[in-house]
């Protein structure tokens, strides 16, 4: 064929599956670029807490004693991270108790026990009590499964997935303050946020069987910037369950999702580009927001 | 399937309204991004690979008639889509929004393989040439070699005429008979320096001529 007879609507046969098969061979679907380093969950978690201690020595004393959430100061939000921390090491050490505790009302006693203490004093008992879950972590070092299930304040997850998990909490919780002391807020490096991203797409299916989707939609999730990366799952009933699937593209950056995820910013809030059937997609991020990953 | 924003209202006593948002034309409102082209370029970076299949969709057909006129070739300007498809789907950081259209990117994109593919295709020709002076002559290509190697000769051979004498005159007997500068001097009856200067001048209009005739014909 030459430029004189090519008719220009028209494209050779088999050009679209060529070019299709060749460029996923040069890089698999779903593959961000720039490829960001993979890092351990251990590893995320370690960052997540560097981050929120550089943030706790860069406050000033009044800062720590302003509103961060619900009746929590900024030094009892801190004292009930001490807490989490506490009830995360007895969960890996085997205590079965820890498993229905509540993840408020198991760390409030904790929480409140900060008022009238240094800020100083309250700041080394968190970095201690994170320490020690890292030390515990990584005593049991990595495994192809991500660990043995750990269940602890109504979860049960593989360990690396919980680690991910508190690397969510104390980046939304280093957030929370920063809010409240008028600083800007923070982004997780890549490869952090691509763990919190991965996690956060993975559990829609549970969330989604926890709200009661009547229906199952099959979601293509696209988390746009460093860190993102795409996505799918299958939300609802499996295929022999009730209704058909829906097909539904949406596309969102990867942080708003993840603040979406730790229910600090709600679907209406979060600028997104979908495909196919809107409500669904409504549905889809409705389901996200109940993650509740704070 | 229709692509909507999603306008959802505050939730109001549990119950949560959605309203389609009027499209801003392609406009794209994820966070970040400006444009439905960089929508597709972030999307790209995700690894969707649904926005390589709709870009595909959207823009092959302009690729592959732009590098076609370069190469008049259709095998050849199809290995062409598929290097900048595949250049785009690895690289799409490359593009860069500000700077213009991803269709016109692509495009760009593919004149330049097309004119670096043709380039490529000319020095075969020209080393072919020369060889079948020098080695007795090997079984015949297939037919799309034959036709591809006498449009590629036919396009430098034209180039070629365009040159002043002296200087097409040295190209036409080292590339075309086969001769060696000295060999060319002592044909011309000019001193070596002077063929081997001419041949680096004629190379130089030949390159820059056949850019500017191949960018023109697209």
């Amino acid at each position: 064929m030459t430029a004189a007879d090519w008719d220009p609507g028209a494209l050779p046969a088999g050009l679209r599956e060529r070019v299709m098969t060749a460029s996923l061979l040069a890089r698999g679907a779903g593959q961000p670029v720039p490829a960001v380093p993979a890092i351990s969950a251990t590893e995320a978690f370690a960052r997540a807490a560097d981050a929120f201690y550089g943030l706790l020595a860069a406050l000033d004393e009044r800062d720590w004693a302003r509103p961060a959430l619900r009746d929590l100061d900024v030094q009892g939000l801190t004292g009930h991270l001490i807490g989490v921390e506490e009830d995360i090491q007895r969960a890996l050490a085997g205590d079965p108790a820890m498993a229905g505790t509540d993840h408020v009302a198991s760390t409030q006693d904790t929480a409140i026990r900060q008022a009238g203490r240094s800020p100083a004093l309250t700041m080394r008992d968190w970095r201690r009590a994170a320490d020690r879950t890292l030390d515990q972590a990584r005593a049991r070092g990595g495994t192809e499964d991500g660990g043995d299930r750990i269940a602890v304040h109504g979860i049960r997850l593989p360990l690396d997935d919980l680690l991910v998990v508190r690397a969510f909490e104390l980046w939304v919780h280093e957030n929370d303050i920063r809010r409240c002391a008028g600083l800007d807020p923070s982004v997780p490096d890549p490869p952090v946020l691509r763990l919190m991203s991965d996690l956060a797409a993975r559990m829609i299916p549970y969330a989604a069987a926890r709200t009661g989707l009547r229906d199952r939609v099959d979601v293509h999730l696209v988390l746009t910037g460093p860190g993102g990366g795409t996505w799918d799952v299958t939300m609802g009933p499996g295929p022999d369950g009730q209704g058909t699937g829906q097909d539904v593209a949406i596309v969102t950056d990867a942080v708003g999702f993840c603040r979406l995820a730790a229910n600090r910013t709600t679907p209406a809030e979060l600028d997104s580009h979908i495909t196919g059937d809107a409500g669904r997609a409504a549905e889809v991020l409705a389901v996200a927001a109940t993650l509740a990953l704070d | 399937m229709v692509a909507a924003r999603l306008c959802l209202a505050k939730p109001a006593a549990g119950v949560m309204t959605m309203r389609h948002c009027p499209a801003a034309g392609s406009q794209a409102t994820v966070r970040g991004v400006e444009g439905s082209d960089a929508l597709l370029a972030a999307r790209l970076a995700a690894g969707d690979e649904r926005a390589l299949a709709e870009m595909f969709d959207q823009l092959a057909s302009s690729v592959y008639s732009s590098a076609l006129r370069v190469l008049g070739n259709g095998s050849a300007a199809q290995d062409v889509v598929q290097d900048v498809f595949v250049e785009l789907w690895g690289h799409p950081g490359r593009y860069d929004p500000a700077a213009g259209s991803l269709r016109t990117y692509l495009i760009v994109l593919a004149r330049h393989r097309a004119v670096d593919l043709l380039r490529s295709e000319l020095r075969r020709v020209a080393r072919q040439e020369r060889h079948y002076r020098l080695a007795p002559p090997e079984p015949a290509g297939t037919a799309s070699d034959e036709v591809m190697a006498a449009e590629t000769a036919s396009v430098v051979r034209a180039a070629v005429q365009l040159l002043p004498d002296g200087q097409r005159r040295v190209v036409e007997l080292a590339y075309f008979e086969g001769l060696t500068c000295r060999e060319v001097a002592t044909r011309m009856g000019i001193p070596e320096g002077t063929a081997k200067s001419r041949l680096r001048l004629a190379m130089a209009k030949l390159e820059s001529a056949l850019d500017r005739q191949l960018l023109e014909s697209t």
